[in-house]
């Protein structure tokens, strides 16, 4: 009798309904016993054809459209978009707008930090962590909703400025729930780094060198916690980044547990952020008055989302309408380092090497 | 290399390309090359990423219209604020382009979608299928053409079923 020595060579198919997270999107492993040696992903399974939608739909309407773009960083969204358009009309929004837009835009960092946080804890098999971090991303949760009235889709801007202002009974929630999140966020740091079980799921596991970071352009943390020093709040301030700047969180490491350091320091960089801007919330008015009809032109929008650069092109015939708008989301980067970081890891490695990068699915079909 | 660098430095380095390019800046932060000949796409990117200009951000692709008879690809680099967009013109009929995955890895993904959703020929891309539209799609119709009509899909929810 003969042994087949040969090893066996298996396709393992995971979704289009994905096994654990909320969000479709298709990946075929090819594996060597538990080694997987290729990996391809097909995406589009939340295509919606906003890029060409919009192209029928005025400026305003847009925003709307825009803004579901994503469901976890819709402000970021329509805030890219807005800046753009507003550059296009060449309008100036006052400092307290900008501020405004500032402080959901990191309360938002913090709910998406903190969404990713449990996710990828699930992942790891720690639903200890996916628990208690769901749980206190509710304080952020009902700071949003007192400021916006929704939970999701905050539809904070309108073209020249925003619908909410900030009272000083809001400024009193946000200081309270800052100081109540980062008291559990270094708990969280503290597990993350120490937690033998955890460490053995993150150390050294999906590692991605500076080198393989730039050149698959990775973006956002992603690319921080292998020591691609990028980030558009610090590279090139908008917003209130420039009268309120934030220090880039850096670390070499490039493995899983390294993204999970970044995020989590960066949420302390948000904190004391919002403190100091609801502490020094500049003066002025909420709306500036928008031209229907935006003049002829194109420009370039990016922001610094929770996952990373955020690039809109945005293009103007002088109509009421766009006659272009491209999204490039973080997670389209960032999906190519999945599929190369994943070759050589066991199978079982491949979800949370997937989560590492806090991929959105709805993000990047578009 | 800060915005302000990055786009001396791109000025300079284009200035002294041989390739016939023209250089506009429309915005403080962008440089916008238009390189006339589409064949000197992947040796201009490979001068940018050699200057280390950024990386490769997106690929916007423009129709410009069944009357100009002309699509538009723009190669977005990005370095801190700077914007360093390569520009080039294709014909609407039989547009081909060279891939840029050789020099640029992460740049498949956006070239997929180039050529999907405008009908642009990447030619040398390893996996030239489609990455967002089904795979049923009819041939030859590009969702982003401003003359696409979602007429042509009648039909085709019933014969996927």
């Amino acid at each position: 009798m003969t042994t087949n020595t040969t090893s066996e060579r298996f396709t393992v198919p995971i979704g289009p309904q994905h096994p654990a997270l909320k969000e479709p999107g298709a990946f075929r492993f090819n594996v060597d016993g538990e080694i997987v040696t290729s990996a391809t992903v097909r995406l589009g399974y939340a295509h919606r054809g906003i890029e060409k939608l919009a192209e029928n739909q005025n400026w305003v309407q847009n925003i709307y459209l825009f803004e579901r773009t994503c469901g976890i960083c819709s402000h970021t969204h329509a805030t890219t978009y807005c800046l753009g358009v507003e550059k296009l009309a060449g309008v100036e929004v006052s400092p307290r707008v900008s501020a405004i837009r500032t402080l959901v835009a990191e309360l938002e960092r913090i709910h998406s930090h903190l969404l990713w946080l449990g996710v990828s804890a699930h992942e790891a098999g720690f639903d200890t962590l996916f628990m208690f971090g769901w749980r206190d991303r509710e304080t952020v949760m009902d700071l949003l909703e007192m400021i916006s009235g929704n939970r999701v889709n905050y539809s904070v801007n309108i073209l020249g400025g925003v619908k909410v202002d900030v009272t000083p009974e809001i400024v009193e929630q946000i200081l309270a729930g800052v100081d109540l999140l980062e008291e559990r966020t270094k708990h969280y740091l503290d597990v993350v780094s120490t937690d033998a079980g955890f460490l053995q799921r993150t150390r050294g596991v999906g590692v991605m060198t500076r080198e393989q970071a730039e050149a698959l352009g990775a973006v956002g943390p992603t690319a921080r916690a292998s020591g691609v020093a990028r980030d558009l709040r610090v590279d090139a301030p908008y917003l209130s980044y420039s009268d309120f700047p934030v220090q880039m969180i850096l670390d070499d490491r490039g493995d899983l547990e390294a993204r999970f350091v970044v995020r989590l320091r960066e949420l302390f960089e948000s904190y004391r952020l919002l403190r100091e801007l609801v502490t020094h919330m500049p003066e002025g008015e909420l709306a500036t008055r928008m031209p229907r009809r935006i003049k002829a032109g194109e420009t370039v929008s990016r922001l610094e989302a929770p996952r990373g650069d955020v690039f809109y092109f945005i293009q103007s015939n002088g109509s009421d309408k766009p006659a272009r708008v491209h999204v490039r989301t973080p997670t389209v980067c960032n999906m190519t380092s999945v599929v190369k970081l994943a070759l050589g890891h066991q199978l079982a490695d491949v979800p949370l090497i997937l989560a590492g990068i806090d991929p959105c699915f709805s993000c990047n079909d578009r | 290399m800060d915005t302000t660098e990055a786009l001396a430095l791109a000025k300079e380095v284009a200035g002294a390309w041989t390739w016939e390019t023209e250089l506009v800046e429309p915005e403080e932060n962008r440089l916008d090359i238009h390189l006339k000949n589409a064949g000197d796409l992947a040796a201009a990117a490979t001068e940018i990423q050699a200057n280390r200009l950024g990386y490769l951000a997106a690929i916007t692709g423009i129709d410009l219209g069944a009357e100009a008879g002309e699509l538009e690809a723009l190669y977005h680099f990005c370095q801190a604020g700077a914007v360093i967009t390569l520009r080039i013109r294709l014909p609407r009929e039989n547009p081909v382009v060279a891939t840029l995955t050789g020099i640029i890895p992460g740049a498949e993904p956006f070239e997929r979608e180039l050529s999907e959703m405008f009908g642009v020929t990447v030619e040398g891309l390893r996996a030239p299928n489609h990455l967002y539209l089904p795979e049923d799609w009819p041939d030859e119709v590009f969702p982003q053409r401003k003359d696409f009509d979602p007429a042509v899909l009648d039909g085709e929810a019933e014969r996927s079923v």
